[in-house]
Formats: C-alpha cells, sequence, structure tokens
C-alpha cells in the first residue's frame, strides 16, 4: 500500500488543481491525476470510494468558502456524467478594489478580540490574518477597551449554520411558567444579542409569522432539518429583528417604587424615566425584569403590570420556601 | 498568546495554507517565529505546514511525476540554518481569499460591539468596515447583530481618562455599603454582558479594583497624571484574598447561569445538582444572586448568609402585604 497523503495535503493540491484550469477537469482527470487521490488509485482504492471522498472534499472547501463551480454538459445539464469542476479566480479572490488602511485594520483587531468563544475567535482571527496577507500593518492597537461578546448557548452554532444554508430548523421551546417544553419548526434569520442574552429571530413555520426566542430557553439540541426556504427572507432580518425587539420594550412599561439610594434605584434608574408615583422601566421579557426585580428583595415594589407583581411575587416566595430554616438551626 | 496552540485539523490547514502562502509571497523572506505567531501555531507546526508545501503543486500526467517547476518549493538553506521562510517556487494561491461567511459575521458582530468605544466611533470607520466585509465574503454570512449599547456621561468621562492618561474622581456606590468617593487611575474598560466596567488602582484602596459603571456618579476628570497605567489589570471578577466562601446549590441545567455572575468558582455536580463556592467580600451579599435565582438556587452554607437571603426575600415579599391584611 502506498503511503497515506495527509487530507490537507489532498485538499490543498485539489484547490491549487481546479484554479489552474480554464476549461475545468473532470472527475476522473482529478482522481487519476491529483496528487492524493491518484495514489490511492494506484493503491486499488475502488473508484466509488474515491469518488465519494471526491464529494465529501468539495463540501469541505466549499465550508472554507472556495467556489467550487461545476460546468455540466451543455446539451444536457442534468447530465454530470462528463461535468467538468474548476474554482474561478474572480470569485475565490478577495476583489482587488477592497482595500484596508491601518487604522482600519487596528479597529478590526479590536472587534477580532471581543469572541470569548474558540470557534468564533478563531474564524475573526482568521478574517484579521487574510487582511494582514494583504501586506496591510495596522496602526498602534487600540488599547484599553476590553469588549467581550459571550456566546455560551449550545444553540448557537447550530442555528448559525442553519441561518447560512438557509434551512429550517426544529427545537424544544420551554417558555417560563409552562410545565413542558414545546416542538417548534422556525426559518432562522438572525442572531440578536439583546441586553446581553442571545435570541433567535425567524419565521415559525406553523402559524408563518415572525418570531423571536431566547436561546437560553431552548431545551436539547437543535435539529438542522433538509427543508431550506427562500434565502431572500434573511436580507435585513438583523434589522428587522432588532427594531421588532425595541417595538416591544417601548410597548412594555413598569411602574416601579424604589427605595433611594440602593442598588435597585442605581441600576434601575440607568433606564427609567420619573412617574408621578415611582418610575417607569421598559422592557422586553416579563421574566427575565422578574428575576431582576427580586434581586433587589425590598429595595424595588412592582406597582403595574400585575402579571410581573405576581412573577416577582411567586419568586420571592420561592426564595423564603428554599430557605426555610433548619431544624438543627441554633 | 499564553495558552499553548492546539494542533490543527486537516480543514484549519488548508485554511491556513490559502491565507500562509500569499502572506509569505507578500512579505518575502520571514522568520519562523514571526509566522507561527502570525498564524497562532507552534514554531514546529509551522515548520512541518512550510516543509508540506514543496510536495503541493499541480496534477501530474498519468504515470508520470509532476516537473520541479509545477511544485511549491522553498528556500531550504535559510530555513534549515536560519530558521527563515521564504518561497521560491509558487504555482497557485497567489491571492488572499475571500472571507468566509463565519470569518465575516465574526467580524462583523465584533465591530458593533466595539462601535461604542470612543476610540472606534470617533474614527468613524465602522460603517465603511461593515460593507467591505460584508462585500469580501465568499457567502453571504449569517445575521449576527449586537444591539448597540448607549454611551452615558459616565462611560465617556472614564473613556476619556483613559485617552487622556489621567486619574478620574467619582463617588461610587457598592451595594449594601455606604458611597464613597474613589480617585481612580484608570487602565482598563471591560464591556461584558452589556455591562461596562472600570478597572484600575484605586488611590484608596491602594489596590486595583473593578467598578461598574452603572454605580458610578459625578464623575470627573482630574489632571493627576496616572501611574499605574501598565499594572496588570485583575481577574475581572477575581476575589480578594480577605474573602469568604458561600456554597450554594443550583439545579445542573441553571448552572451554565453562573457563570455569568460569578468569577472561578469551584462546581461539583451530583444526581443532576450542582454545588458551587463562591468567594464574597461579605458572605451575606450573596442574597441578591439567590433572589435572582427565585428559588432555583439553594444557599447551604454559611448560616447567615442562608439567613440573610431568607430575610432579604422575606422583607420583599412583605411590600406587598396590604396593611390590612397585615397579621
Amino acid at each position: 500500500m502506498a503511503a497515506r497523503i495527509p487530507a490537507e495535503e489532498r485538499l490543498t493540491n485539489l484547490v491549487v488543481a481546479l484554479m489552474a484550469t480554464e476549461i475545468g477537469l473532470t472527475k476522473q482527470q482529478i482522481l487519476d491525476n491529483v496528487s492524493g487521490y491518484r495514489q490511492r488509485a494506484d493503491a486499488g482504492t475502488r473508484s466509488d470510494a474515491l469518488e465519494k471522498m471526491f464529494e465529501r472534499d468539495k463540501e469541505e472547501l466549499r465550508s472554507l468558502g472556495v467556489p467550487i463551480e461545476t460546468l455540466g454538459d451543455a446539451a444536457d445539464p442534468n447530465d454530470l456524467r462528463e461535468a467538468r469542476y474548476r474554482i474561478p479566480q474572480a470569485e475565490y479572490d478577495l476583489p482587488a478594489d477592497i482595500e484596508f488602511t491601518p487604522a482600519e485594520l487596528a479597529v478590526l483587531r479590536l472587534a477580532g478580540s471581543v469572541w470569548s468563544a474558540e470557534s468564533a475567535s478563531g474564524d475573526a482571527q482568521s478574517g484579521v490574518r487574510k487582511i494582514r496577507a494583504l501586506g496591510i500593518d495596522g496602526d498602534e492597537p487600540i488599547i484599553g477597551f476590553a469588549p467581550r461578546i459571550t456566546a455560551r448557548d449550545a444553540a448557537f452554532a447550530p442555528l448559525q449554520d442553519a441561518i447560512e444554508k438557509s434551512r429550517v430548523v426544529a427545537f424544544e421551546y420551554l417558555k417560563p411558567g409552562e410545565a413542558v417544553p414545546r416542538r417548534r419548526s422556525i426559518r432562522p434569520l438572525a442572531l440578536v444579542d439583546y441586553e446581553a442574552r442571545w435570541h433567535v429571530f425567524g419565521v415559525d413555520v406553523d402559524i408563518d409569522e415572525d418570531r423571536m426566542f431566547l436561546l437560553s430557553r431552548i431545551v436539547g439540541d437543535v435539529k438542522v432539518t433538509t427543508t431550506t426556504f427562500d434565502p431572500a427572507l434573511r436580507d435585513g432580518a438583523g434589522e428587522r429583528a432588532l427594531a421588532g425587539l425595541e417595538r416591544v420594550s417601548a410597548e412594555n412599561a413598569a411602574l416601579l417604587e424604589v427605595t433611594p439610594g440602593t442598588e435597585a434605584a442605581l441600576r434601575l434608574g440607568r433606564r427609567a424615566t420619573p412617574a408621578a408615583q415611582g418610575i417607569t422601566v421598559p422592557f422586553v421579557d416579563l421574566h427575565i425584569l422578574a428575576d431582576e426585580l427580586a434581586s433587589y428583595g425590598p429595595e424595588v415594589r412592582v406597582v403595574e403590570p400585575a402579571a410581573l407583581r405576581d412573577a416577582v411575587i411567586a419568586r420571592l416566595q420561592a426564595v423564603v420556601d428554599a430557605h426555610a430554616e433548619r431544624e438543627e438551626a441554633r | 498568546m499564553s495558552a499553548q496552540p492546539k494542533p490543527l485539523l486537516a480543514a484549519e490547514r488548508v485554511r491556513l495554507y490559502l491565507t500562509l502562502v500569499p502572506y509569505l509571497l507578500e512579505h518575502g523572506q520571514v522568520s519562523l517565529a514571526e509566522a507561527s505567531a502570525e498564524f497562532g501555531v507552534t514554531p514546529q507546526e509551522m515548520r512541518g505546514m512550510v516543509e508540506k508545501l514543496t510536495v503541493i503543486g499541480l496534477p501530474g500526467e498519468s504515470g508520470y511525476w509532476q516537473q520541479p517547476q509545477e511544485m511549491f518549493d522553498i528556500n531550504w538553506d535559510l530555513l534549515d540554518l536560519e530558521d527563515v521562510i521564504e518561497i521560491t517556487n509558487d504555482v497557485a494561491l497567489r491571492r488572499v481569499p475571500r472571507f468566509t461567511a463565519r470569518e465575516a459575521a465574526a467580524l462583523l458582530a465584533g465591530l458593533q460591539m466595539v462601535a461604542a468605544v470612543p476610540a472606534v466611533s470617533d474614527s468613524g470607520l465602522v460603517a465603511g468596515l461593515i460593507s467591505k466585509l460584508s462585500r469580501g465574503a465568499a457567502d453571504a454570512p449569517a445575521d449576527v447583530v449586537v444591539a448597540p449599547s448607549a454611551v452615558d456621561e459616565v462611560r465617556e468621562v472614564v473613556a476619556r481618562g483613559l485617552q487622556d492618561g489621567v486619574a478620574i474622581s467619582f463617588t461610587y456606590q457598592a451595594p449594601d455599603a455606604a458611597p464613597t468617593t474613589r480617585t481612580v487611575d484608570p487602565v482598563q474598560i471591560l464591556i461584558t454582558n452589556a455591562q461596562w466596567y472600570l478597572q484600575g488602582w484605586c488611590h484608596l484602596r491602594q489596590a486595583m479594583r473593578t467598578f461598574h459603571l452603572d454605580r458610578v456618579s459625578e464623575p470627573k476628570l482630574t489632571d493627576i497624571p496616572i501611574t499605574h497605567g501598565g499594572d496588570q489589570v485583575p481577574e475581572p471578577f477575581a476575589g480578594l484574598d480577605d474573602e469568604r466562601e458561600v456554597t450554594v446549590r443550583v439545579s445542573e441545567r441553571f448552572a451554565p447561569l453562573l457563570s455569568g455572575f460569578l468569577p472561578a468558582t469551584t462546581l461539583e455536580a451530583v444526581d443532576g445538582s450542582v454545588t458551587a463556592h463562591v468567594h464574597l467580600a461579605d458572605p451575606r451579599g450573596i442574597k441578591r444572586l439567590a433572589a435572582r435565582f427565585g428559588g432555583a438556587m439553594e444557599v447551604l452554607e454559611p448560616g447567615v448568609a442562608r439567613s440573610s437571603t431568607r430575610e432579604w426575600a422575606a422583607s420583599g415579599l412583605a411590600l406587598y402585604h396590604r396593611p390590612d391584611h397585615e397579621d
């Protein structure tokens, strides 16, 4: 058996081969000639196994952003037996008219440093490297600021994947106050970090309406289905999602009484407007605000809405119940 | 980089080659140390990858090996004797590839995050960068949106002190404590979980401290030049030496939420619930976090932390008892 050629060597050779051809290479030419396939074919690997390997390699390269063009039979575009493959240089290269200044590189380096999640951080660094490879050295780094984005929800990665591929996803979603999670199917359009929580914005398939879901309330795995949707739905989705959240926030207001000089007065005061009796605080999610208000204990009292007041009372009661005096109390 | 880089997967090596080749062609001769730092790999790994580059080339014709000029080649003497990389023959990959959808999305979200940093917003570069990244991506990146955060007077003054290298004085209202007046040499502004923190040398405490900017009021720039600007910033929520340990229990599914509020805690998972040891200057301070969990967190030890949590919630509840219902 011939020495095994590592996958990265075969894949890189494939990129080189597909870039060097104008008219494209047939699958057979690739399997016979490109180093990494050639040796396997010579060693007697069956051709259907090699073809499968080629299909996987194409997918792998596409996920790395390498555009692989398939040129079918002009007479019968669906007949792929004689299809030719190539990488069009114009679609591969970073367009020559996109240039970056040293000041822009400094900003991007700061932008690339914000991710704490390993995969997103790696992607950001890899993007910055491409700009550095253009021969640009940045200005002095912007120091003194350490912005951080955390994306520790397990649902984040599969949802991003589904958005890129315009695929419908399904997941179990547990609304606060409901005993069991409900299965939801959505066309995911955008991921939104709002008030330090990740949301997915999309179209709920069952009711065909825009909806926002908190990633932290997704229970179990996100299933990326094979059903696709029109990628045009994604256009401007991020802006629509943000506008939606701001609309909700403008429509929901809590009337609160706070004790001056306390943590509650300080923290809530930052986003409140004065009211005749107390302060008014806008909110997006009643349960998240209730969690925060419970943390202030006796420093805040909810006047209205009643649902928020009840939610805070229920939390405080649960805290009291969970900390009953022990029998062995002194 | 403090952490030792991990070995790369095949796909990551391919991605690295696609950028490494144009980088080397652009820079001519590059030391092994510089290239490995740039690409976040060990020098040994970089050497191995550069050596392997010489087996990459154009496809051969059936039965024939490729000609030397059809393969990448490097200056072997330079690499072996001086640890310097130079490509002497290249066959493709000369141009920098487009950004992948993921790379563009990660940078676009990062840009929205740093847009609030004064040095960035003053530059006026964000909008142009967003358009360049979007246009330079191979596939449309998923919209990953970071809601903008407002910059108020406190944030502005603190950022200016940092930029001008002068101390800032302000009133600081820590929870459950009397307000104090602080003068601080600003070292870093940490922005995390949509909150802004100032980290710097506190003249009052004569030590590095982290201040939540929501608790800062009446900020003023002083004319005192900073003397601790180069100091190491503390771990953001690290405990102080004299702090006491509080033991809490949460159900396993709430455990990830703990990391959003607490510094390094020791977690022990048993039968679906997690016990964590939290360090606080005053163990009674746990009451606020416990109340936020609305009964899903139980404070176990010490007794004083447990009872103050109960009393905290009970006195909150008492606000809702109408006078005529009082017993």
